[in-house]
């Protein structure tokens, strides 16, 4: 399973805006730099086995919708 | 848990929905609709959820008239599209002639980006944890002052108060002997009944937050947000920040979290007052169900209403035709009440494992002070909880609407 958050360039697109909500649902898989914002935006990341529940969670609470599972 | 494509085609409200609009509401909320209506404080769940059910793109006919949407997909893509919805023609619907921007709430990009990421990190979760000492105390001493007379009005005894002190002393840094003129200015300059009141009180915290940013910019530098916003920022064409952008930035930040998390905290308390069992989870198990309780609290008592956004171009929105400069409001408080993506929308359930909602909005003005209200929020609760964990609603509260919401009285006893 890998996992890609849209980092939305320049604010013209969707991306991350900090809310922080999928590192507070899953705090085990997904991490927010000091500012909020989802350290991995903008990338897609392999999920670790045994993490793919705390990966949908996350995703599923984005306000953004912006954290996209690929199965 | 997939999230589903969105739906291209939109259903409008029939004749029949309506007349029934009418019969329960006394007007077509569909057609003519208003925010200020004394039917959408007193029925505001009810019309929340026809509005998201039934109407893809609500018109007002109120002054120079605007369109809201209340549905999920559509509030994002208003949300996240700032070329297209711009926020520099001001949040409010018949915005008065005149009056100041507030920054940068109220701007697009480049400016908005200049300001933002300049103050983002003074309102990051990391920073605002340095303030949960603090909060707690304050929630005690709120608390103390309550709890030996076995009742209190739970507004103005604590949810009005508590969010203005964590404001005020924590992130401005203001005496402490101005906070009761502060916190009263902020509440009675956004929620008083007297309108001559408010725009008096308004105008008291617009002139103490200037003088207090003058005076800040003359003393040394305490390394927080006052001295950021005090030295301002450069703008992307080389310029700097002119004085008056700067003082509004300050007037933004302040009235955006203290009148607002009031609301939330106060309709968590009246809810909590009537659905013991509940209260007992959060009581006992506060590990598991108090983040869980706060997001869905956060849901379902939204005190941003709606916000709103200019159309830069003319563009269709969920099937409707939308002109340059028409006024669009995103209705926050119904997209987290759309069934299409929460189950059983309309239920409050502390027990939800997970909670999408809108409360801080969508894209770039994605509210800053999030991290610092869900804290206040969280003291809130398990100081209230662990010291009086058992209380019941005396007189029921009374509300006021608008494109914001709050609560004005509510009388709890133990």
């Amino acid at each position: 399973m890998k996992v890609h958050i849209e980092v939305g360039v320049d604010g013209g697109q969707q991306g991350c805006t900090g809310h922080g909500r999928c590192a507070m649902m899953a705090g085990e898989f997904y991490e927010v730099d000091d500012d909020g914002y989802a350290i991995h935006r903008g990338e897609t990341v392999d999920v670790p086995a045994g993490l793919e529940d705390a990966a949908r969670y996350g995703a599923g609470v984005c306000p953004e919708r912006v954290i996209q599972i690929e199965e | 848990m997939a999230f589903k494509a969105q739906e291209t085609e939109y259903t409008q409200p029939t004749q029949a929905d309506v007349d029934e609009s009418i019969r329960k509401y006394g007007r077509d909320i569909y057609n003519d609709f208003d925010l200020d209506a004394p039917v959408f404080n007193d029925q505001h769940f009810e019309i929340l959820d026809d509005l998201v059910e039934k109407c893809p793109v609500v018109h007002s006919t109120v002054g120079k008239g605007y369109y809201l949407v209340s549905q999920n997909t559509l509030v994002r893509e208003v949300g996240q599209n700032w070329r297209t919805f711009s926020a520099a023609g001001g949040y409010m619907p018949n915005r008065p002639d005149g009056l100041p921007f507030l920054y940068p709430e109220e701007s697009d990009p480049p400016v908005h980006t200049s300001w933002r990421q300049e103050l983002n990190p003074f309102m990051g979760p990391k920073v605002i944890k340095g303030y949960e000492e603090q909060i707690r105390e304050d929630a005690n001493i709120l608390i103390d002052a309550i709890i030996d007379k076995g009742k209190c009005e739970f507004v103005s005894e604590f949810a009005a108060v508590l969010p203005g002190w964590a404001f005020f002393k924590n992130v401005l840094g203001v005496p402490v002997e101005d906070l009761d003129k502060l916190v009263d200015g902020v509440e009675s300059g956004t929620f008083s009944p007297d309108l001559d009141e408010r725009g008096r009180k308004m105008g008291f915290v617009f002139q103490y937050l200037g003088d207090y940013l003058k005076k800040r910019s003359e003393e040394p530098p305490r390394g927080d947000m006052v001295d950021m916003i005090a030295e301002g920022v450069t703008y992307e064409d080389g310029s700097k920040s002119p004085w008056e952008h700067r003082v509004s930035v300050l007037v933004d930040m302040t009235f955006g979290g203290i009148a607002t998390t009031t609301y939330v905290m106060a309709s968590a308390i009246n809810w909590l007052a009537e659905n013991p069992e509940q209260r007992k989870l959060l009581v006992d198990d506060p590990e598991t169900y108090m983040p869980r309780a706060i997001e869905e609290f956060a849901r379902v008592f939204a005190p941003v209403v709606a916000l709103g956004r200019t159309c830069t171009r003319d563009v269709e929105l969920g099937g409707r035709q939308l002109k340059e400069g028409d006024f669009v409001m995103m209705v926050y408080a119904g997209a987290s009440r759309d069934p299409r993506v929460v189950d059983e929308a309309k239920t409050i359930d502390i027990t939800r494992e997970t909670v999408l909602h809108s409360a801080f909005g969508v894209g770039i003005h994605r509210c800053i002070g999030s991290n610092l209200a869900r804290l206040e929020l969280r003291a809130t609760f398990e100081e209230l909880l662990r010291r009086i964990p058992e209380f019941h609603v005396v007189e029921p509260p009374t509300h006021v609407s608008g494109f914001l919401r709050s609560m004005r009285t509510l009388k709890i006893a133990w």
